[in-house]
């Protein structure tokens, strides 16, 4: 399944690249993540809890990074397996500057999902993906007005409140109600953005680790 | 004189017992010490095995053992073909791969067993399948039919040359001369969709090795009890009376119960047999949707040859059969769709191919309908498609090419799935459909009702279409009459009952010759320890071969009784009857002798006998039928829809049949319903769906959606005609599939009713209604 998808990020270029390469911002962004390496340059493993509706349980993955220009894109190939299925995925990000001062966020790719999580979870899977990338997403916007407030006052502490898991299961369901409404197109590109914003997000996480 | 059990409403003998919940399912088997199995199954559709690690599940507490096919040794092989490929059709190709029943190499499909795990609970077995671990190298899915046999495409078994199954063809008269004498060819590229089974109790499987007595206890859901009991013996080397296979109360069989030699009844016993422990495994739902056999996936390219007037010239039909990863079923299926696309009409030349293939999907066996629907749908469509290119009236067109009472039999010159040329054996096809047009006034809908409803923009169309059923195919079956010490019957088959009423049914056909009441009969029904010979329920076969089977055992234990009562009361047979459980003289009600005291005396425990007796009240009898009997009938049905929701109100739905004799109406009915709601679901609900990449999306009840009760329409009105099949001395006919391979042609030609001037072209038999808002935009737009 082809991909795409698009984020604005209130902020230059080279704060938003910044903000990826602090583990501290994305390991809160990611509902789920529990545990991340960096096997070698560029290549890292992850632990993480996946639940879609009645489908849950423990992944562990890998995740490569090719094509690293920074600031501008990267290319990641990724995968995970554990109880619940698997998944595997390769995904191209790219970060344009734009005239007011903001950055676009542009991801394309192809996932691959199996097991219970795609047979099972298929209803849910929509819902759940969805509102994984928009609290991420949302968590991110936060933690880069934090950054960009500090770094304007020259404080060092950056304070930001990642969403509890409480949070997140409400989000969930304030979704799956919205979706009823919505397309099947729009279903299928949220199906697979967030899938991919996840890796995008853990990969972040990895090589920010890694650095 | 005694009064006739046949043609009867009876209430159902089984009723009672399982309405107040005295069933008896295969989960509610339980033995002391009695371990239980999970099954770990494949996530990926198609992959090379490197390794499968179960070390980790093995030492969790509670684990007992765990098996791969590595661990089976010699044990493992590919199993026998369940079906053998039809060699009576010259020039067919046919590459056996008999199911892997645990995936030992390579995995070909999602949901394909790579490990057994037994334990003390089903709990800790299934914990302990997220600690087994699978090395695999994903390998490309191959899910399009047509597809799958491009120069290149990934082999999904690599000592073959392409991912051809098997290729059919069969010719009668010249579709060439056909299509030279014609006026018009219509063609069309036809599908039909995958649906399942979907028995409200999943498959299940007990084992119990008596190691005393070196005999195999086997519980399971099967259809076929002989077959599988044949399958376990030969695999464990046992002799077929070390090995009795029981059915408990089965809820629901619909075709893919048939299977056996697959993982449950291969490796489960040889487990059992090794840890000398009693253990069961009972598949949950997700891994009936996924490991279960299913069908219904089929692409044709048919065309139809036609003069101005509207008479078939010929048919051809070149067609792709999914038979997914394996095809221990043989052709089963798609021999069916080649029998049934011609059955109703006047063809004199046809042609057809299957063109079988290998897919990473689910293995195809029936599923209650087994290729007749799809062969319904193909020639149907392309009836309508005809009439719409000669601006006839579909019905027109149908009586015009209907075939007459007076060709019957019909010599259709078609192989079928009883590898014999299929024969339409009897009935009056123009009677059916005329009294259908009748019921639910036709006429009057076109001309009246129709035109005002399109005047206030209402969509409300009428569809009308025509079917057959073959059923009751050999190769046989067999029963055991005895009249026991008490006067009760014992009826004792190895046939399979999921529902069907043969409790009853069989009580009936018992009764009739021996003047019991029907409630003392005492029908055993699927246990090989208590009758040795059998097929298995397919086909709607059950009260054809069986039933006739123990009318003749029934007929010969009826002149067993007068014998022996014309020796004791001193009169002759001919003045004997058998009523109310006794032989007693005709004119001389009162002189008479208790079956249950002949029964004793059947059975001389001193003395001499005459050469050539044969003790008991007892007699065994055997029917295999030249050929299957064939029922048929017609469906109309007007459909109400709501062109802004694209749902779908089924306003009126009549159905005429004709199963020959039924020997209890209440339940033919109720045979019928049923299949009309699961024709319904095929039409507009069900539909189970592979992604891209081989995962099947609609494991779930959440995702496969079946009809319900709310989504009938109202009544079903059926017309019953009666032409007894001249096969058989009841005159029976099967009518299990009738009501579940009418509806999705039906249903199409009233949808496009519904919306003429906007030409729909409905050329696919499942339509949800989003498929139909999205022809009704398209059709719009046009």
């Amino acid at each position: 399944m082809k991909i795409e998808g698009t984020h604005v990020f209130n902020g230059p270029r080279e704060d938003v690249w910044d903000m990826f390469y602090d583990p501290n911002v994305l390991a809160s962004a990611l509902p789920g993540a529990q545990k991340m390496e960096m096997v070698k340059e560029d290549e890292y493993k992850f632990d993480m809890n996946v639940r879609v509706g009645p489908v849950s349980g423990a992944f562990t993955g890998e995740m490569q990074l090719e094509n690293v220009v920074k600031p501008d894109s990267l290319t990641l190939k990724g995968g995970g397996k554990g109880a619940p299925g698997f998944l595997n995925g390769i995904g191209n990000v790219k970060f344009k500057e734009q005239e007011d001062n903001t950055t676009l966020m542009e991801y394309e790719g192809e996932v691959n999902i199996g097991g219970a999580l795609a047979s099972v979870g298929q209803r849910m899977i929509d819902s759940v993906a969805k509102s994984m990338i928009r609290t991420g997403f949302e968590t991110l916007d936060k933690a880069l007005a934090a950054r960009l407030a500090a770094k304007e006052t020259g404080a060092e502490a950056v304070e930001f409140k990642a969403p509890t898991e409480a949070q997140f299961a409400k989000e969930v369901a304030k979704d799956m109600v919205k979706m009823e409404n919505w397309s099947a197109e729009t279903k299928l590109v949220l199906y697979i953005v967030p899938v991919i914003a996840v890796i995008i997000l853990l990969a972040f996480i990895l090589k920010s680790c890694g650095a | 004189m005694t009064e006739s059990t046949i043609s009867k409403s009876y209430k159902r003998n089984e009723d009672p017992r399982l309405l107040t919940g005295n069933g008896n399912y295969i989960d509610d088997i339980e033995i002391p010490g009695m371990l239980h199995v999970a099954i770990k199954r494949s996530d990926y559709a198609h992959a090379k095995i490197n390794k499968i690690d179960t070390e980790e599940a093995k030492k969790m507490p509670g684990v007992v053992a765990v098996y791969t096919a590595e661990d089976l040794g010699d044990y493992w092989r590919p199993g026998p073909l369940q079906v053998p490929p039809p060699t009576v059709i010259k020039g067919s190709i046919f590459h056996a791969r008999p199911l892997e029943c645990i995936a030992k190499n390579k995995i070909r499909f999602s949901g394909e067993p790579v490990a057994v795990v037994v334990a003390e609970s089903r709990y800790i077995a299934e914990d302990a399948l997220d600690y087994i671990y699978l090395d695999i190298e994903p390998l490309e899915y191959v899910g399009d039919l047509e597809k799958s046999l491009d120069p290149g495409a990934p082999l999904i078994h690599e000592d073959l040359e392409s991912n051809l199954s098997a290729d059919v063809r069969q010719e009668v008269g010249s579709w060439e001369k056909a299509v030279a004498e014609a006026d018009l060819v219509v063609k069309k590229r036809i599908v039909t969709k995958h649906v399942a089974g979907g028995a409200i109790e999943n498959r299940g499987i007990v084992i119990q090795w008596d190691d005393s007595f070196k005999v195999l206890n086997v519980w399971a859901t099967t259809q076929g009890p002989v077959p599988m009991r044949n399958s376990i013996a030969k695999y464990l080397g046992l002799m077929e009376n070390q090995v009795r296979v029981m059915n408990p109360d089965i809820g629901g069989g619909f075709g893919p119960k048939i299977m056996s030699s697959q993982i449950d009844d291969v490796v489960i016993p040889w487990i059992a047999m090794k840890l000398k422990k009693p253990i069961k495994w009972v598949e949950d739902r997700r891994e009936n949707f996924l490991g279960t056999t299913s069908e219904r996936d089929q692409v044709h390219y048919a065309e139809i040859a036609l003069k101005k007037d509207g008479t078939i010239l010929g048919v051809k039909d070149e067609f792709y059969h999914n038979t997914g990863a394996y095809n221990p079923y043989g052709m089963t299926v798609p021999l069916n769709t080649q029998t049934h696309v011609i059955s109703n009409y006047n063809i004199p030349n046809y042609f057809t191919r299957i063109i079988m293939v290998f897919t990473n999907q689910m293995v195809v066996t029936p599923v209650r309908g087994a290729g007749r629907s799809h062969g319904i749908f193909v020639m149907e469509r392309l009836l309508d498609a005809a009439a719409k290119e000669l601006g006839m009236d579909p019905i027109e067109i149908r009586r015009k090419n209907i075939l007459p009472p007076e060709s019957m039999p019909f010599r259709t010159g078609v192989i079928g799935q009883d590898f014999v040329e299929s024969v339409l054996d009897s009935g009056d096809y123009p009677g059916a459909l005329e009294k259908t047009l009748e019921a639910i006034e036709y006429e009057k809908f076109k001309k009246e009702i129709q035109p005002k409803l399109r005047a206030e923009g209402k969509h409300k169309g009428i569809g009308v279409i025509m079917f057959t059923e073959g059923t009751a195919v050999g190769p046989y079956e067999g029963a055991k009459v005895m009249v026991g010490v008490t006067g009760k019957v014992n009826v004792v088959c190895a046939y399979s009952n999921q529902g069907q009423g043969h409790y009853t049914t069989f009580a009936q056909v018992a009764a009739n010759q021996l003047g019991v009441d029907i409630k003392d009969i005492e029908v055993v029904i699927g246990d090989t320890g208590q009758w040795q010979w059998g097929v298995g329920a397919f086909a709607s076969r059950g009260m054809t071969l069986v039933g006739t089977a123990i009318h003749n055992a029934a007929v010969k234990v009826r002149e067993k009784a007068l014998n022996l009562a014309s020796k004791i009361l001193e009169t002759p047979k001919e003045e004997l009857e058998l009523a109310d459980g006794v032989v007693r003289i005709a004119d001389l009600p009162e002189k008479f002798i208790s079956l249950g005291e002949l029964a004793m005396r059947a059975n001389p425990t001193r003395g001499t006998v005459e050469e050539g007796m044969e003790p008991g009240l007892e007699a065994a009898s055997y029917y295999g039928p030249p050929h299957g009997a064939t029922g048929y009938g017609c469906l109309g049905l007007i459909l109400d829809v709501d062109p802004e929701t694209a749902k779908v109100k089924i306003e009126r739905l009549v159905i005429a049949d004709d199963c020959g004799t039924n020997i209890n109406p209440m339940i033919v009915d109720g045979q019928i319903h049923g299949g009309l709601q699961m024709g319904i679901g095929e039409a507009f609900y069900e539909n189970l769906v592979y992604d891209d990449y081989g995962q099947l999306v609609t494991a779930s009840f959440m995702d496969y959606l079946f009809p319900q009760a709310t989504d009938m329409p109202a009544k079903f009105e059926i017309k019953h005609i009666v032409t007894p099949s001249p096969l058989n001395p009841l005159g029976i006919k099967g009518i299990g599939e009738a009501g579940a391979i009418c509806v999705p042609a039906c249903f199409m030609q009233a949808l496009e009713d519904a919306f003429e001037g906007m030409d729909l072209d409905i050329t696919d038999s499942f339509m949800s209604p989003g498929k139909l808002y999205h022809y009704v935009q398209k059709a719009k737009g046009a």
